[in-house]
């Protein structure tokens, strides 16, 4: 049965070097709408195999969410191989995906997905309890914290700000402690300056040395990635690092 | 579980957040596990009062009735108990002289009745007469004209203490008091030979031996005789000695022993708690899937409701077990809650239930406690459906992709299924006005499930109501069948058989009342007595009598008819051979003969007991040139009362009744019966009231954000709300459509199989009355059609961009 306190795998990102591991072999995703087929993903490879701020760029309908999902374990690809902290997911039963989500895996959306029914501390401390932390109430406000929020405990989402509400979507991600951070269109309902906060903070987990991989139509906020994978039509069509390092966040405009 | 205190705050606060729906479906479910609870309960209660109330007045073991019209003089049967050879195990007996009789008493008072004449002597009494108002007779009363008036009868004809009364042959008798005797708890067809009798039309009054001797005109003569048996004593044997002794006796006493277990009133009460619980029982099943459907139905809404943040969940990597359990949470406080509620409303079902069996069923003592062990049964149903019902929707949430489950705008159309098959169809209007019947065809499970909420209210509803329905049109068809000629003949019977041109005969017929009189036969018989056995009253027809039945097959003569319910109960058609025991006229008096009969057509009444026999056809009953009965026309300008009245001088005649006052008796008995079912349409109309508009409630609030985009786009409150009402409507009017079918099928099956087993003498056929088939549609269109309305106020209070964002 699964549990929160049962050990975590052996591939676990604390218990070794794989835990940040993210391997994608000719992964197709195709969904049929009526007589068609989309190709969301076609024939996508990637590989990420360190602590970085990668950003996946692309248009709307390029397949940008799509990668993340199957990244995150939430959705299953057609075709190819989904590896993640080792573990082949693609082949997975649906409790071992959902172990690796817990353990690997932390999701911010773009429309925040907050439980309504939950304080923002209480939304942080579920993160922290699902992925098996001790103490997830003091793991909760420590990182609530640290988000600028400790003063909002006991706020419900809808008596929060945009801006507030995604900062505790990523106070809950940050809760569970997991070593993969993945951020779909995070800055994508809220101001530059609230945005640009956002960003900040996902910064700081990079260099902290998690992995976050930000997926965006906004080109600016590349300039701030340690890698940069943009998608066309379901396809990898470009796979680079910013020429001369990351920009500083202080210089993004938009 | 780490996080239990937050899961509990969670649950708390869903509650608050859901209350009404919580409230709503408990309240379902506890209008399903009170009535079930509260109709159940009645066996229990009647059994009690069934067993304190014959207990309580010494219901006799054995009974020796000489045949109708005989008596034999007072003591001789005494005597023959006294000579058994155990007479030691008999604790007490009583001779008895019970007579039919018309009784006309205050106001129009005419009635049929008996008088029941049993001695005044001390010791313990047989059958006895619990007095519940004015005095008891005594020794006092031997003789006198003193009486005690049955309870019922007495209660619904207002006779009071003082209350002077007349009897057939003229006597006049004063009521002392009002009481209940064990066999006559309630009359029923077996008695003065009518196949419906009500305590209203049928009076019962008792007097000491020598009362009822003078004013039937039989001093010095019994043709009763009731004895109770010692605490252990063994009644075969001394049934068997007694039935020994009655045939050896000199000169001849034909008399019929029978035990307690022949007594009408007592066989009736017994039986019909097993009858009647199988119809009551199906009727609380029914309102109990109607309510376990309807909860399924609302919980499912709620959990889809809650299907993006379990897909949150899913994204957080929590485990599928554990994210069942707020889902089940909310299970349990439905569950706590409809089981506190059912209680409740059993509670407040019961009492009805028991106005309803106390006024039908006028026992002395009426036991009526809570029924533990049935409120048990009822309070575990209650608690079990809350999570079955949960448990579809949630399993059903947990299976999809997590993707899936987290996508914005899961309750909007999906393109599979039938969706796309449904929105090429072309709708009527133009541009938004489209929106609601497109709405309806674009989500038809959604539809369907709002549909079949409303349906399984519709279906308890028409259910139970047509049950209502098919009775009076039983009625009805009964109605017709006697009245379509000659509906101003009062039919009189006799209390033997008379000689065609005898006294009797020949006084009625000179009666200046009587206009016209035709003399005929009634005997009651037993249709195929080893198999099927089908009580009958067989009336011979004098040829050209005004009134015939109407065939709908065969022939008037050369046989048996036979109503088309017997028939069917035999397995016999036209032309076909029955075997008929009947009683036959001998040298020495009535036997009991087996005579095999041919069925030369059938009528239409749905009353089973009446058949027919042609004058020729009657010869083997050994009765010709007497009659019985007489149908009686009133004479021009004189009335069937007047006829009734002036009958009551005439010796003999035991009762005078109009055809049109024995369906009023017919309908009072059913009406009784279904007192009942009036108290659970009652409930399944509030049930049926709740689940349409609970159901319709949820499907409103479903569409709280396209609404808010509407009103975004400038569309005023009330055109977003007529449109919501459209959509309802049409919804409500699919489901009730859907009801009203069932309902009916549901019927069908019912009058098939449970009712013709508890009232087998009543060939019943389903039947709606438009009443009832508008009455639905209204209240089920109506109903969802309504319930946007209650979402006004919300709506014109609708914060736009917090009702705009993505959460849910």
């Amino acid at each position: 049965m699964e549990g929160v306190a049962e050990p975590r795998p052996a591939v676990d990102a604390r218990a070794g070097s794989e835990g940040t591991r993210i391997d994608l072999d000719g992964v197709c995703r195709y969904f049929q709408v009526g007589d068609t087929v989309v190709k969301a993903l076609d024939d996508v490879n990637l590989h990420v195999d360190e602590s970085a701020f990668v950003v996946a760029l692309g248009a709307s309908g390029s397949g940008k969410t799509t990668l993340l999902n199957l990244i995150g374990s939430l959705d299953a690809p057609t075709a190819g191989t989904v590896r993640l902290a080792g573990v082949e997911l693609t082949t997975a039963s649906r409790a071992e995906r959902t172990r690796a989500r817990r353990s690997t895996v932390s999701f911010i959306f773009q429309s925040f997905n907050l439980f309504p029914g939950l304080t923002a501390l209480e939304n942080v401390q579920f993160g922290a309890d699902v992925a098996g932390r001790d103490a997830p109430e003091t793991v909760a406000r420590q990182v609530l914290e640290s988000v600028g929020l400790g003063d909002r405990a006991r706020h419900f989402a809808h008596q929060l700000s945009g801006g507030e509400q995604q900062r505790v979507a990523i106070a809950r991600a940050l809760a569970t402690g997991n070593p993969i951070l993945l951020a779909d269109e995070p800055t994508g309902e809220l101001d530059f300056h609230t945005g640009v906060q956002i960003l900040e903070l996902l910064r700081a987990q990079a260099e902290a040395g998690k992995t976050v991989i930000v997926v965006t139509h906004n080109r600016e906020i590349s300039r701030v990635a340690d890698r940069v994978i943009e998608l066309s039509s379901g396809r990898i069509v470009a796979d680079h690092r910013p020429v001369g390092g990351p920009a500083a966040i202080a210089d993004l405009h938009w | 579980m780490a996080q239990t205190g937050l899961w509990l705050r969670w649950s708390w606060r869903d509650l608050r957040r859901r209350w009404p729906v919580v409230t709503a479906i408990a309240l379902v479910i506890a209008l399903g596990t009170g009535t079930y609870a509260g109709l159940l309960s009645t066996s229990a209660w009647r059994t009690q009062s069934n067993d304190a109330s014959f207990a309580l007045l010494n219901t006799h073991d054995l009974r020796v009735a000489l045949p109708s019209g005989s008596t034999t003089e007072e003591g001789r049967l005494a005597a023959v108990v006294a000579s058994l050879e155990h007479a030691g195990d008999v604790a007490a007996a009583r001779e008895r002289l019970v007579v039919p009789t018309q009784i006309a008493g205050p106001g129009d008072l005419l009635v049929t009745g008996e008088l029941v004449g049993t001695d005044t002597l001390p010791g313990a009494a047989v059958d006895g007469v619990h007095v519940t108002r004015g005095r008891a007779l005594g020794a006092a009363d031997d003789g006198a004209g003193a009486v005690v008036a049955d309870e019922s009868f007495a209660d619904k004809n207002h006779l009071t203490v003082g209350s002077e009364l007349t009897v057939s042959g003229g006597a006049r008798l004063e009521v002392v008091g009002r009481g209940q005797s064990p066999e006559y708890f309630i009359v029923t067809g077996g008695q003065g030979g009518l196949p419906f009798l009500t305590q209203k039309g049928y009076g019962v009054l008792f007097a000491s031996l020598h009362t009822v001797q003078r004013a039937a005109g039989a001093d010095g003569q019994v043709n009763d005789l009731v004895l109770t048996l010692r605490p252990g004593a063994d009644r075969a044997r001394v049934a068997a000695e007694l039935s020994r002794a009655l045939e050896i006796a000199q000169p001849p006493l034909a008399a019929d022993l029978t035990t307690r277990d022949d007594i009408d009133a007592y066989r009736v009460l017994y039986d019909d708690i097993d009858g009647d619980e199988q119809l009551w029982r199906i009727v609380a099943l029914l309102v109990l899937v109607g309510a376990a459907f309807a909860s399924m139905n609302l919980t499912t809404r709620v959990v889809e409701a809650q299907r993006r943040e379990i897909g949150i969940g899913m994204a957080l990597g929590v485990p599928t077990w554990r994210l069942a359990v707020r889902p089940l949470l909310f299970g349990a406080q439905i569950a706590v809650l409809g089981v506190l509620l059912g209680l409740g409303v059993g509670w407040a079902v019961s009492i009805p239930l028991r106005d309803v069996f106390v006024g039908m069923i006028p026992l002395p003592i009426w036991r009526t406690p809570l029924q533990a062990d049935v409120f048990a049964q009822a309070a575990v149903l209650g608690l079990l459906l809350p999570f079955v019902a949960i448990a579809w929707p949630v399993w059903r949430a947990l299976l999809v992709q997590p993707v899936e489950a987290i996508r914005v705008g899961h309750l909007a159309a999906r393109g599979s299924g039938l969706a796309p098959l449904l929105s090429r169809l072309r709708v009527p209007g133009r541009g938004y006005r489209q929106i609601p019947v497109r709405n309806v065809l674009r989500t038809p499970r959604r539809t369907l499930l709002t549909a079949f909420g409303i349906a399984s209210a519709i279906t308890t509803l028409v259910t139970t109501v047509g049950l209502l329905d098919t009775f009076g049109a039983t009625l009805d068809r009964a109605e017709a069948e006697m009245l379509h000629t000659a509906p101003d003949r009062v039919s009189v019977a006799l209390d033997t058989f008379q000689p065609l041109d005898g006294d009797v005969v020949r006084t009625v017929e000179q009666l200046p009342e009587v206009g016209s009189l035709e003399a005929g036969l009634r005997i009651p018989a037993v249709a195929d007595p080893d198999g099927e056995g089908v009580d009958l009253l067989v009336d011979v027809l004098p040829a050209g009598a005004r009134w015939q039945p109407t065939l709908v097959d065969g022939q008037p003569d050369g046989g048996l008819l036979l109503a088309e319910e017997a028939a069917a109960d035999l397995g016999v058609g036209v032309g076909d051979a029955v075997t008929v025991e009947h009683p036959q006229a001998t040298a020495t008096g009535l036997r009991t003969v087996r005579t095999t009969m041919v069925v030369a057509g059938l009528h239409p009444n749905p009353m089973r007991v009446f058949a027919y026999l042609d004058p020729a056809a009657a010869d083997a009953l050994g009765l010709a040139g007497t009659a019985n009965v007489m149908s009686v026309t009133p004479a021009e300008g004189r009335s069937a009362d007047d006829v009734r009245r002036a009958l009551l001088e005439v010796p003999h005649v035991a009762s005078a009744q109009t055809p049109q006052a024995a369906i009023d008796g017919m309908r009072t008995t059913l009406d009784e019966f279904v007192g009942i079912l009036n108290v659970a349409a009652l409930i399944t109309l509030l049930l049926a009231l709740l689940i349409a508009f609970n159901t319709t409630s949820i499907a409103v609030d479903e569409r709280s954000r396209e609404h808010a985009t509407m009103l975004a786009f400038g569309l005023p409150v009330r055109t977003v709300l007529g449109m919501t009402a459209v959509e309802t409507v049409i919804v409500g009017a699919l489901g009730t459509l859907g009801g009203i079918g069932g309902g009916y099928l549901v019927l069908r099956w019912m009058s098939a199989t449970t009712i013709s087993d508890v009232l087998p003498e009543v060939g019943v056929t389903a039947s709606l009355s438009a009443t009832t088939v508008v009455g639905a549609l209204l209240l089920g269109i109506a109903t969802v059609g309504l319930a946007p309305l209650f979402t006004l106020r919300r709506m014109r209070r609708t914060d736009i961009p917090s009702a705009l964002r993505v959460m849910e």
